[in-house]
């Protein structure tokens, strides 16, 4: 332990306090990608694809060009003639900058206008001729895998080495997991059940549509953009166009996974280069659902148990629609093979999958994967086979939720669990055990459900550090934390200036934090899957812990004092004895800034107690319960969340003000998508939920109005014992909503949203 | 290119008398952000549904998306830049960031501003009329909870104030 931590401080971490950036966000000075104004900057507008899939025969530009005001237009042409890498992708490169050969769904970019004011761009949009040759499209994973169907894609570019497509096929991933000997298992169950289970895609909908600025100057790009993975993004322009990158990310106002992988900047760039002036891209929100959605799923699960509710199989088969591109979404199915059977101890497991090219707009992460969608699937089943063997939820659950020690079907061992505390916690919110209140006509039926999760974290398959945070004692006695977390609204600049001021023992005023600018922080993979506080707490810890010691080394011989006898202190470093140092004269005479860069080392393998080797599924593993309790109105088919409870082992919140309202907030995002958001596209592949009018979302008259629970078990390794938790919220609500339904009324729902309509038909064949 | 016709119009926001030429079809959203440079009033849906671009007509909390710039002609108009007085955060404001009425800060400006419209209207209101009011605006981080307590402490603390 550094002598720093051995003075009496009150420790940052752990204390409730306002983002830093709080007060800029109430007086509306806090800038947005689509705030920013470049000097000489002009305006882009998309030419999209009105088909859903067709060959593009010819684009005719010319009359668009000619118009007065009219920069450039940027078709495969261009691209073509600038000689630069024209399809891009994160995990599959298979996505076109502008359309090539193809289109493959309705809104697909085909080209790009560039104008000196907005409404000229948008007015030379009309002036592109483009013939097509329609082809017969794809538009769900069913028709998408017939005998003879289309093909999205002739072939297969997969960069990620874990994914396994099928040729000759619109497969694109194809994977399994296996635990145990689930035949053997089936064979030893009492009783067994299958269900098929179903969600339409939605979208995200963050407020802050996607956006970019991209400028060329002295042979070097400056992107500025609202990208959750900025450094994947600036090696991606690096390579599409053999110059040096920059990628700037300010504020970003929510993002969810729709901003995840980089879809615009590329081709916001090339426009730049061509233009050659800078150039910014604003979506609307009708072409932010043309951008990136959450997929389709479909699971089919297969469960074995004992006569006592004990689980002794499981077999989960799911299908996840990537839509035209797989960007990312084939390895987020991948990811998600891990936690599909839910937070059991499961002797044997079988869990298989298919991403599967169709004629849909690309898929992304959307809090938390089709882990949402597994979650709806295993619990709702669950409440079936509780039903079935006469056993209250809530327990048939206790006998069978992991605890610390068992081991996954991934081979890991389960380490700071506690599920069974979240469920109790979450359980409690709704008074579970007692009976509703009376509601107030007959027709109205009220019930109670619970649901659990298991969640995982991006992990790598070889030891390494994917992120690095670096910290500078500055000139001005200021410490300045450099970190590639982005700030979308998680608050991500506080938990790091806190986790690096109990790590340093200075106080918070000491503490200035500077994000996500490929130019001036360490690389960092992304900000996705609930991983910052974790990875970048532990980066910027070790940063601290490195500065520290080279902080009082050089003070060490300043003052002539052995470095055991210092401390980092408010205003300098203090000596036993009361000599003391300021930090700006410490850096003055030491000759300049001192910096020390941490690192967040996970991935490789694992040696489990019997001696075999197992490679690290998940760096750490994230437990949550929420409890719903719904009224259902038997006369319109109307469901209302009446009361919510929700709890998650965090590991130790770093910020529990924060942390308690991204957890609150997760769950009350996800209402939307189990109550009643879809996306829905007619058989010509046109979608017909395109803008907010026809895509309601949650509202305050519309959400229940509750505070989540906190649960803090030290995760081992973590910052100060914290895990991540940005996602988990949504994750454990459709399956409470749904099984609050069938409670209500015996009737058990495979599919969201729970429409009105739908609820009334299912009610209907009750009777 | 365009038809070259504006229209001239005038009007007060924030307290500062405006003069401008602005074609027929210019937003309010649009004056405000593009010729004014106040970017604190934001845009999502451009359709009069999420309220991000809500500032105060008149001290009435409109949708600036939906209003055309002539409709604010002659009218007062408040963003949110308009709102701290002399660099101190109004009430709703404080009340905003002690509460964790938001997170990424996006649709803040809208909120606080139509929390204004509605404790201007209402200084008292009860629970379901806030619900009912603050149910116009969007917010897709927090799950509202946190956005009530800040209305319900903002109302607190105008009303001791006076």
């Amino acid at each position: 332990m550094c002598a720093a931590q051995s003075r009496k401080r009150d420790p940052i971490v752990g204390t409730s306090m306002p983002t830093l950036e709080a007060a800029d966000k109430v007086t509306g000075a806090t800038l947005y990608v689509g705030d920013l104004v470049v000097p000489g900057m002009a305006h882009a507008k998309v030419l999209r694809s009105p088909l859903p899939h067709a060959r593009v025969v010819s684009i005719d530009a010319a009359e668009a060009r000619a118009l007065p005001g009219v920069v450039c237009v940027l078709t495969r042409d261009e691209v073509a003639a600038a000689g630069i890498e024209p399809v891009y992708g994160f995990v599959y490169r298979d996505a076109p900058l502008v359309a090539l050969d193809k289109v493959r769904y309705q809104g697909d970019i085909v080209a790009v206008v560039v104008a000196d004011d907005l409404a000229t761009a948008e007015a030379a949009l009309e002036l592109i001729e483009v013939d097509y040759d329609e082809l017969e499209p794809v538009m769900d994973v069913d028709a998408a895998l017939a005998d003879g169907a289309p093909l999205v894609h002739d072939t297969f570019s997969p960069i990620a080495p874990e994914l396994r497509p099928v040729e000759g096929t619109n497969v694109c991933h194809r994977a399994s997991i296996a635990w145990g000997d689930v035949e053997a298992g089936f064979r030893e169950a009492d009783r067994i059940y299958e269900d098929t289970f179903s969600a339409p895609p939605v979208q995200h909908c963050a407020l802050d549509l996607h956006a970019c600025v991209a400028a060329i100057e002295d042979g070097a790009i400056t992107v500025w953009t609202n990208c959750q993975s900025p450094f994947p993004l600036q090696r991606e322009l690096q390579r599409i166009f053999k110059m040096d990158a920059r990628v700037i990310v300010p504020y970003v106002g929510g993002g969810f996974g729709s901003k995840s992988r980089d879809r615009l900047e590329c081709v916001v760039t090339a426009a730049a280069q061509l233009a050659g002036r800078p150039v910014r891209l604003v979506l609307t929100q009708e072409e932010t659902f043309l951008t990136f959605i959450r997929p389709a799923y479909r699971g089919t699960i297969k469960t074995g148990v004992k006569d006592d509710g004990t689980i002794v199989a499981r077999h989960v088969r799911f299908t996840v629609d990537v839509g035209a591109y797989a960007i990312s979404g084939a390895r987020s199915a991948n990811n998600t093979l891990k936690v599909a059977t839910g937070p059991y101890r499961i002797p044997n497991a079988l869990v298989e999958c298919d991403a599967v090219y169709t004629n849909k707009p690309p898929s992304a992460p959307y809090r938390g994967l089709p882990t949402t969608q597994h979650t709806m699937a295993y619990e709702t089943q669950l409440d079936r086979i509780a039903r079935d063997l006469g056993i209250d939820p809530v327990e048939l659950r206790m006998r069978n939720l992991v605890v610390d020690g068992d081991v996954h079907i991934t081979g890991d061992l389960l380490r700071s669990t506690h599920a069974k505390e979240c469920l109790e916690a979450a359980a409690a919110g709704i008074d579970w055990g007692k009976p509703s209140e009376r509601p107030d006509k007959p027709a109205k039926l009220r019930g109670k459900g619970v649901s659990c999760t298991i969640k995982y974290t991006l992990t790598p398959p070889t030891r390494l550090s994917e992120n690095g945070a670096e910290i500078e004692l500055r000139e001005d006695g200021l410490f300045e934390v450099r970190i590639g977390t982005v700030n979308i609204g998680q608050g991500s600049d506080t938990t790091m200036a806190q986790i690096a001021a109990d790590g340093l023992g200075v106080g918070l005023d000491r503490i200035r934090v500077v994000h996500s600018d490929t130019a001036l922080v360490p690389v960092d993979s992304s900000t996705t899957a609930s991983r910052s506080t974790y990875h970048m707490g532990n980066a910027v810890l070790d940063a601290a812990a490195k500065l520290t010691a080279d902080v009082l080394a050089v003070a060490s011989q300043l003052l002539e004092r052995d470095a055991a006898s210092l401390a980092l202190g408010p205003d300098g470093v203090e000596a036993d004895d009361g000599e003391s140092i300021s930090y700006e004269e410490l850096v003055r005479r030491s000759g300049g800034p001192l910096t020390a860069l941490g690192e967040c080392v996970v991935g490789g393998t694992y040696t489990a107690p019997d001696g075999t080797e197992y490679p690290i599924a998940s760096t750490f593993w994230s437990f949550a319960s929420a409890a719903a309790e719904v009224e259902v109105d038997t006369d319109t088919g109307e469901v209302r969340v009446l009361r919510m409870g929700a709890a998650s082992n965090v590991g130790k919140a770093v910020n529990p003000d924060s942390v308690r309202t991204q957890l609150e907030g997760g769950v009350g995002m996800e209402l939307g998508p189990t109550l009643f958001e879809q996306l829905v596209w007619d058989e010509g592949g046109q979608l017909l939920t395109a803008a907010l009018m026809d895509y309601p979302l949650p509202t305050m008259e519309t959400s229940p109005l509750y505070r989540p629970e906190i649960i803090e078990h030290p995760l081992e390794g973590g910052p100060f014992g914290a895990k991540g938790m940005g996602e988990i919220g949504s994750v454990i609500t459709p399956a409470a909503v749904l099984n609050a339904v069938y409670d209500a009324t015996g009737v058990m729902f495979h599919e969201v949203p729970l429409l009105p309509h739908k609820v009334l038909a299912a009610l209907e064949g009750r009777k | 290119m365009r038809p070259a016709k504006t229209m001239k119009i005038e009007l007060k926001v924030n307290g500062k008398r405006e003069r401008r030429e602005v074609p027929p079809s210019r937003t309010l959203l649009e004056l405000v952000r593009e010729d004014l440079g106040l970017t604190g009033t934001k845009a999502y849906c451009h359709s009069g549904i999420c309220g991000a671009c809500t500032v105060l007509l008149d001290g009435a909390a409109v949708s600036s998306c939906s209003l055309l710039a002539a409709q604010a002609d002659g009218a007062e108009v408040t963003t949110i830049e308009g709102l701290a007085a002399d660099g101190a955060l109004h009430p709703i404001q404080q009340a905003f960031i002690d509460h964790f009425g938001f997170q990424c800060g996006y649709c803040t400006p809208g909120m606080v501003l139509l929390t204004k419209a509605l404790l201007d209207e209402v200084p008292e209101p009860t629970r379901e009329d806030i619900v009912r009011y603050m149910g116009g605006n969007i917010c897709r981080c927090t799950g509202y909870a946190g956005i009530l307590a800040s209305v319900e402490a903002a109302a607190k603390a105008l009303s001791t104030k006076d």
